[in-house]
C-alpha cells in the first residue's frame, strides 16, 4: 500500500508543478514506483514539464468517469523506470471531478504504487479540495515572499481543518546573496511564521527554467544546485537524514573542500 | 391602509415600533391595536417607543394611553443600561483555551476571555468579549472586549498585530517600518481612548 502526497501552496507560480515533477522523478530514480497526478484540471502543466504532452490519450476525467481503465490513462515515462503520469483534462474545469471521486482514484492508485504525488492547483476552491481529498500527507511549497508565505499559512490551516496535520515545508527560489543583504526573508523567519517542519530549500536557479522548458526534470542534472536540492528532498521523503545543503555561492572551492574533508 | 404600529421584542423586553406618519393616525392605530389585543398585554412592561422621532408631548400622550387605558407600564429604558450589558468577567470569568496556531483565514470568536497557546498569524483573527492572551506571536488581528468592555486588554509574548481593537477603539501598526520590536511580552489596553502598549513585566 503506497502513500498519497499532495503538493500545494495556495499561491500560484511558486513551483508546485516543478516540485511535483522533480520529486516524482527523484523517487523513481531511487527505485520507487511513482505516479504523479495532475489535479489542475483546465490548466494542465505537469505533462509539459515532464515532456510527455504529446503522449496523452486519456486523462483524469476519463478515468473517474470510467471512459477508460486506470491503466490506460497512465502514461509511462521512458526515462525513469517506475514513473507514471496521470494527466489532467484540459477542456474541462475543476468541477468535472468531485472530492469523493478523487479519493477513490487515490485509493485505487495506492494499490499499485509506492508513491502517489498529487499536483494541486493554486487557490483554495474545489480544485484544491479535490487535490487534498485522497492525500495522506501534504507538502506545502512557498517562496521567500510575504504574499506566498501568507497563502502558505492559510493553506496549512485548511489542511489541518481537513485532518492533514503536520505538513512539510519546501522553500523554493531562495537567493542566498539577497538573504545575506537582508533584502529577502530568511529560512528561519519563514519557519517561525509557519511553524511546520522543513523538508528542503531550493535555490533560485536558471537550470530549473532550462530544464522545465526542455521537459527534463532538473533532479537528473548532476551539476545544478537545484538538482541536488531536489535529490536531497526525495531522500528525506524516504526517511533518510540529509543535512540542509550549503547555498552559499560565493564560497571558494577551497573552503568547500575543507568542509568536506574536515567536516568543518 | 398600512399599519404604523407594531409590537416588537428584543432581549430587553417589548417595545412599540412606530413608523413615520401623522400623529393622530398613530394614536388611532395604537388604540385599535391594543383593543384587538384585549388583555394580552395587561400588566406587562413595555420598554420604549422606537422608530419615529416623537417629541416629549406626543410621547407623554401615547404613554398615558398605554398606561392608563390598558394597564401597561412603560419603563423609560435608557440607552445607558444597554452599554452596561457587556461581558464583565475580565477579572475572573469564563475562558477558552486554543491549543494551536491561528492561521491566516481562521477566526476564533468567544464570548469570554480567550487564550491562544500558539501564534496568531497575519490574516488570522481572534475576537473575544473579554481579554485576549496570546502565548506566542500575535501578528494578526485581535479584538478584545468586542461587546463593549473598554477595560479589556490584549497581551502577547510578542505583540506585533496588524490591527488591534479594544471595545470600539481601533489601532494599527504605524506605517513607518522602524517600530522598535520589543524583546519581551507586552500588554495593550485603553487609556483615555488611546491604545497604550507597554511591557507587563515592569523591570525589563
Amino acid at each position: 500500500m503506497g502513500e498519497v502526497i499532495v503538493i500545494t501552496s495556495g499561491k500560484g507560480g511558486v513551483g508546485k508543478t516543478t516540485a511535483t515533477a522533480n520529486i516524482g522523478a527523484g523517487l523513481a530514480k531511487l527505485g520507487k514506483k511513482v505516479v504523479v497526478v495532475d489535479a489542475d484540471i483546465g490548466l494542465r502543466n505537469l505533462d509539459v514539464v515532464l515532456g510527455l504532452e504529446n503522449r496523452i490519450v486519456y486523462d483524469i476525467v476519463d478515468i473517474v468517469n470510467k471512459v477508460c481503465r486506470l491503466k490506460q490513462g497512465l502514461i509511462k515515462d521512458k526515462r525513469y523506470e517506475g514513473l507514471f503520469l496521470l494527466p489532467a483534462a484540459q477542456t474541462k474545469d475543476k468541477t468535472a471531478v468531485s472530492p469523493k471521486q478523487m479519493q477513490q482514484l487515490c485509493n485505487d492508485l495506492k494499490e499499485h504504487f509506492d508513491y502517489v504525488i498529487v499536483d494541486s492547483p493554486a487557490g483554495i476552491e474545489q480544485g484544491f479540495q479535490n487535490a487534498i481529498a485522497g492525500a495522506n500527507r501534504a507538502i506545502v511549497i512557498t517562496t521567500p515572499e510575504i504574499s506566498a508565505v501568507r497563502d502558505a499559512d492559510r493553506i496549512i490551516g485548511l489542511l489541518e481543518a481537513k485532518g492533514l496535520h503536520d505538513p512539510l515545508l519546501i522553500i523554493n527560489r531562495i537567493r542566498q546573496e539577497m538573504v545575506k543583504r537582508g533584502d529577502m526573508m530568511n529560512i528561519e523567519d519563514m519557519i517561525d511564521i509557519l511553524a511546520i517542519d522543513l523538508l528542503g530549500v531550493i535555490p533560485d536557479d536558471e537550470a530549473i527554467v532550462i530544464s522545465t522548458n526542455k521537459g527534463e526534470p532538473v533532479v537528473s542534472d548532476e551539476v545544478a544546485l537545484s538538482g541536488q536540492a531536489f535529490r536531497n528532498i526525495t531522500k528525506r521523503i524516504l526517511g533518510e537524514e540529509v543535512p540542509l545543503m550549503d547555498l552559499d555561492v560565493d564560497e571558494t572551492i577551497l573552503t568547500k573542500l575543507r568542509k568536506l574533508i574536515f567536516g568543518k | 391602509m398600512e399599519s404604523l404600529i407594531s409590537f416588537k421584542g428584543n432581549r430587553e423586553g417589548i417595545y412599540i415600533h412606530i413608523k413615520d406618519g401623522e400623529f393622530e393616525i398613530i394614536k388611532q392605530q395604537l388604540q385599535s391595536k391594543l383593543n384587538e389585543a384585549g388583555n394580552f398585554f395587561f400588566g406587562s412592561n413595555v420598554i420604549n417607543f422606537k422608530g419615529k422621532q416623537l417629541d416629549s408631548k406626543e410621547e407623554n400622550e401615547l404613554k398615558s394611553i398605554v398606561e392608563k387605558k390598558y394597564g401597561i407600564a412603560v419603563d423609560n429604558y435608557n440607552e445607558q443600561t444597554e452599554e452596561e450589558n457587556f461581558f464583565q468577567g475580565i477579572e475572573e470569568g469564563k475562558t477558552k483555551f486554543i491549543r494551536s496556531t491561528v492561521r491566516s483565514g481562521q477566526c476564533i470568536k468567544y464570548d469570554g476571555n480567550l487564550i491562544v497557546i500558539g501564534d496568531v498569524n497575519a490574516g488570522g483573527q481572534v475576537i473575544a468579549n473579554g481579554n485576549i492572551l496570546v502565548m506566542g506571536s500575535l501578528r494578526g488581528m485581535a479584538h478584545a472586549g468586542c461587546d463593549g468592555n473598554i477595560k479589556a486588554m490584549v497581551a502577547a509574548f510578542d505583540l506585533q498585530p496588524t490591527q488591534l481593537r479594544i471595545a470600539h477603539i481601533i489601532a494599527r501598526k504605524p506605517d513607518n517600518d522602524d517600530v522598535t520590536v520589543s524583546k519581551w511580552p507586552e500588554v495593550a489596553k485603553i487609556e483615555e481612548d488611546i491604545v497604550l502598549i507597554e511591557p507587563y513585566l515592569r523591570k525589563k
